[in-house]
């Protein structure tokens, strides 16, 4: 146990220097060792700017809406649901209003914010809470970004994605059995390095967060072991249509035995979205495996699988049909398995306002009993509204 | 015998790099977000420059998909050029930021923003989706005017001189060709335009009020009802009355809409549906940005004769 915090401990640290060393690397290369150099460098340019006759530029122009004021939009979740469990079976509910603020900081970074103001479930009480705030680097040398702050960590896709954007309501069943209804979101510093490959886009990220999340799978717990994550991001151009992510993703980070939960996750997302047309047509599919190793004690483990996959249609501008298979073993006993099958209509009015439609009905392998719900997702934007991921 | 053998080397070695510094100067990498831009940077730059360009000349500029592909030129350009005003909001800031190349971003040396100096049309005097998907800084299709291209040109020069001070004469006598034939073309396609001053004209989006000021068409309506909202029964009804009133001849449309709802209304009023050139490469004879003029014009004037 003591040799593995001090590995944790270790790596924290490590982690820690190598941010600080690339961060002082940064403020160096921009601090001349030698003053007298710089003025006589600065100097020279001067006198050739003024040799040189001056470039005509345009007379500019007024232009409207200039601020320093951040990006602000507000993101309305409006939703109505039906559950075939309990005795309350139909609700409607705000479910979440989500404020962005969104803005460069100076040269060398920008900051965005997410607040949630949600729903509690169980007491229909609203609470607010920061959902991602970090601070993101422009300007590290060697390709390389560092972003601090609370973020939703790079597992996967949807994991990374506001449930706003996605094509469905619900969460995959697996990533909310191993990570939480809000997914792997946590506090820490995130170092990515765009690999130097001209042949296809390679990204290598590497996370180390405090471990105070809502994942069932982790537990941070009274001692200074932190959560790392691994993740390879590589996307394929397969056609001026067409194009293919493959990721892989691993986590190892401490569970409520004390001891380390491992997992191994691969995505694979294939889109086909006509250039001329990618408005009106595209088909994506797009899945994601989860592998959980929990280690309770030195002879005591558990192993679990889920996975889901599914298919979205755009059959027109403004409609949009989603199809999807969850499988879930239930991380503390394997033995429990659970299935879901689900279907989502979306109609987006325009880009700043969809409305859409799930039926799923999901099984488990304890009873023949079949659990039903639907939901009605009114979601609005109003201010501004930053680009989805690809 | 050592020293000297080191001294051979050493000699070599400068020798190499002074001839190779002679024989190759530096290309300057330049990526603009659409192929207008490109075509435009390619006239400026000559053979000092190699230009890609993320969008493609038949697609809809509003909305490129932010592909992490586009990442790779983005992280290793000199010079960044956008169209700007909000065009490509959606989608070039998420690519720039991931590029993490500082030479680039808002503010640098290699960040040109081409619309600088335009003066706009059609800025709001309030921001109201209602209306619509409108630009708070006025309409955005800008290069759609000949005579803008020559600002785009001299903003494009002013960006290359900033990243490339060394070849400053070069990039002003390419300016200079390049202003020098827009004033040449532009004479003839005035010309040819003369004949349809006025003519009245529906336009699918509102994308060419820059293209209908300079050349004096009246555009009367749109088959959108409001920018960015596909066409409705009640929108079609209305046009077809527009265009049996007014005795309109074309609806003029892009690429990267579909003409369905404009063939409604030309079977019921027997207008003609021109699909146009808005940029460099929406066709295959559309190769440069003098030949989106060529093309829109020839194609406009042979339709309303």
């Amino acid at each position: 146990m003591t040799v593995l915090k001090r590995r944790n401990v270790f790596g924290c640290a490590a982690f820690v220097a190598l941010s600080v060393f690339i961060i002082s690397h940064q403020a160096v290369a921009q601090i001349t060792p030698d003053s007298t150099a710089t003025d006589s460098t600065l100097l020279k340019q001067i006198e050739q700017q003024m040799q040189e006759s001056q470039p005509a530029q345009p007379a500019s122009t007024v232009r409207s809406g200039i601020s320093a004021n951040p990006d602000i939009g507000v993101i309305g979740d409006f939703q109505g649901s039906f559950n075939s469990f309990g005795k309350r079976n139909f609700d409607t509910y705000l479910n979440e209003t989500e404020v962005s603020f969104q803005s460069v900081v100076d040269p060398y970074a920008r900051a965005d914010f997410f607040v949630s103001f949600g729903r509690n479930p169980t007491t229909h009480d609203y609470g607010v809470e920061v959902e991602e705030g970090y601070l993101t680097t422009l300007s590290l040398p060697a390709r390389l970004q560092l972003k601090v702050g609370k973020f939703k960590q790079a597992l996967g896709r949807v994991n990374t994605m506001h449930p706003n954007a996605l094509p469905f309501i619900d969460m995959p069943n697996a990533l909310v059995n191993y990570f939480g209804e809000e997914g792997l979101n946590d506090e820490g510093a995130s170092l990515s390095w765009l690999l130097p490959n001209k042949a296809f886009y390679q990204e290598l990220t590497f996370q180390a967060t405090t471990g105070f999340n809502e994942a069932p799978i982790f537990y941070r717990g009274d001692n200074n072991r932190l959560l790392y994550l691994g993740h390879l991001k590589n996307f394929f151009t397969l056609g001026e249509n067409s194009t293919l992510e493959l990721g892989l993703t691993g986590i190892t980070g401490p569970n409520d035995s004390s001891n380390v939960t491992n997992v191994g996750a691969a995505d694979v997302t294939l889109k086909w979205k006509p250039v001329q047309m990618n408005t009106y047509r595209s088909l994506t599919w797009q899945s994601e495996l989860f592998y959980d190793n929990a280690n309770y004690s030195d002879t005591s483990f558990q192993n679990a699988l889920g996975f889901y996959s599914f298919l979205e249609y755009q059959i027109a501008k403004r409609t949009f049909l989603t199809g999807r298979y969850d499988y879930a073993e239930k991380p503390y006993d394997n033995r429990i398995v659970e299935q879901a099958y689900s279907l989502t209509a979306g109609w987006l009015a325009t880009e700043f306002q969809k409305i859409e439609l799930e039926g799923k009905v999901t099984t488990t392998n304890l009873n023949s009993d079949l659990h039903y719900q639907a939901w009605l997702r009114w979601i609005f934007v109003v201010g501004a509204h930053g680009a989805h991921q690809y | 015998m050592k020293n000297i053998k080191s001294i051979v080397a050493v000699a070599l070695l400068v020798a190499s790099v002074l001839v190779a510094n002679v024989t190759f100067a530096k290309t300057i990498k330049v990526v603009t977000t659409t192929t207008d831009m490109k075509s435009i940077a390619e006239m400026i730059g000559g053979a000092n420059v190699s230009v890609t360009s993320i969008a493609t000349g038949y697609q809809n500029p509003h909305f490129v998909d932010p592909k992490p592909s586009y990442i790779i030129s983005l992280s290793n350009a000199d010079m960044f050029v956008t169209v700007g005003l909000d065009l490509e909001t959606g989608w070039s800031p998420q690519l720039l930021t991931s590029s993490r190349n500082t030479k680039i971003q808002k503010g640098s040396p290699g960040y040109v923003d081409a619309s600088e100096g335009v003066s706009l049309l059609q800025v709001p005097s309030s921001l109201n989706r209602g209306e619509g998907d409108i630009h708070m800084y006025g309409n955005p299709h800008y290069w759609l005017d000949p005579m803008n291209g020559k600002i785009i040109a001299r903003n494009i020069a002013n960006g290359l001189e900033r990243v490339d001070p060394a070849n400053k004469a070069m990039y002003e006598a390419n300016l200079k060709t390049f202003d020098d034939k827009i004033d040449a073309k532009m004479k003839e396609w005035q010309t040819k335009m003369a004949p349809f001053k006025g003519a009245n004209i529906i336009a699918y989006h509102n994308e060419w009020v820059y293209f209908e000021t300079r050349f004096g068409l009246h555009i009367v309506d749109f088959m959108e009802p409001k920018p960015g909202i596909p066409p409705t029964p009640s929108q079609l009804v209305k046009v077809i009355n527009e265009v049996k009133s007014n005795n309109i001849k074309v609806i003029i449309s892009s690429p990267y809409f579909t003409t369905s709802s404009s063939d409604v209304v030309a079977k019921q009023t027997g207008v003609k549906v021109l699909t146009m050139a808005t940029s460099t490469g929406a066709f295959d004879q559309v190769k440069s940005y003098f030949d989106v003029f060529d093309y829109d014009i020839n194609l406009l004037t042979a339709a309303l004769k």
